[in-house]
């Protein structure tokens, strides 16, 4: 697991600072909790806390439904993640992000449960108005390996402020490996913030609902 | 005599300093995310000198009220900024009352 630990971190660091704003670390001493509904292969919801600003402990519950042959996965996890770099500019700010962890897995193509590992990485970018985020997701165990990277480029109408609500539109694309979903599946989303609370919600390619939620606390 | 220079640097650096500081203003770099900058006013309110907080990210601005006669050192300041996420570039303490300061931010003046 580490080679792919380092792999995913290497290859978006490399990338350079791209930007997500669902960022997996609040601040010190505080909790993120994050629920998404993917168009129907992807569920998933987190709860984080972070002791340090550069680190945060928890875990997740994920469920993959492939729509290209009946195959489903269940997995619990225990989960790390690690602030590898931050960024802040005197307009922007940016971030590389690193995880890793593991779990248990059910399925319908195998049976009992196995041990699951999981890694990602996220790089981000973002400025009052504009932003950008790559971000990969390793789900695997001996019997299956499913990653899903997700790359996410919003603009906002007006700069919000401190107390307000925020409004962005963003596109995302999405790939699954592992035989998930077939090519590139691409949504359109509007994202709300206000203070803690966040929630975006869009339809896919596929006229398929895309939502989260996050709360900051 | 000789004391005198001392006695003189003494009040000169009493002048240049506010008379009563009521306000701590913090420059801050990386303040672009409202949802993000939560976690600054749960940091600076965990002092017990901290009145109020407000925060501007049009000014890339952090203000804390001070409750009277109390202060918080820089140092503390850097280490709740650092832990909420975020840079100090500067840090200045005035006698600007925070009401004031929000009225002035307000009005889109810095």
């Amino acid at each position: 697991m580490s080679r792919w630990f380092v792999g995913l971190a290497g290859a978006f660091a490399l990338a350079g600072p791209m930007s997500v704003m669902a960022k997996p670390i609040a601040f010190a001493d505080g909790y993120t909790v994050m629920a998404e509904y993917g168009a129907g292969t992807m569920k998933e919801a987190q709860l984080f806390y972070a002791p340090r600003y550069d680190f945060s402990v928890g875990g997740g519950h994920v469920e993959l439904n492939s729509d290209e042959t009946a195959k489903s996965r269940r997995i619990n996890y225990a989960r790390l993640n690690y602030l590898v770099h931050r960024w802040n500019l005197d307009d922007a700010q940016a971030n590389v992000f690193a995880w890793g962890g593991l779990g248990s897995a059910t399925g319908n193509t195998f049976s009992g449960t196995l041990l699951a590992e999981n890694a990602g990485a996220q790089a981000d970018y973002e400025t009052r108005r504009v932003y950008g985020s790559l971000k990969t997701d390793l789900q695997r165990s001996s019997a299956f390996s499913h990653r899903i990277d997700t790359l996410q480029l919003g603009l906002a109408p007006y700069k919000h402020e401190y107390g307000g609500v925020a409004t962005w539109f963003l596109v995302q694309a999405r790939q699954y490996t592992g035989g998930i979903h077939h090519g590139t599946e691409s949504a359109v989303l509007l994202r709300l913030f206000k203070g803690g609370a966040w929630i975006e919600a869009g339809v896919t390619n596929g006229g398929k609902l895309q939502a989260m939620a996050m709360f900051n606390f | 005599m000789k004391s005198l220079p001392r006695v003189l640097i003494s009040l000169l650096l009493l002048a240049s300093a506010p008379a009563h500081a009521v306000t701590i203003e913090m420059s801050v770099n990386g303040l672009v995310c409202a949802f993000c900058a939560q976690g600054i006013e749960k940091q600076l309110r965990k002092f017990p000198a901290t009145a109020d907080v407000i925060v501007s990210l049009e000014q890339k601005l952090v203000a804390v009220a001070l409750k009277d006669g109390q202060d918080i050192p820089d140092t503390e300041l850097r280490r709740a900024l650092t832990n909420a996420g975020y840079t100090v570039k500067t840090i200045e303490r005035t006698p600007t009352p925070l009401a004031e300061l929000r009225e002035r931010l307000n009005k889109g003046k810095p």
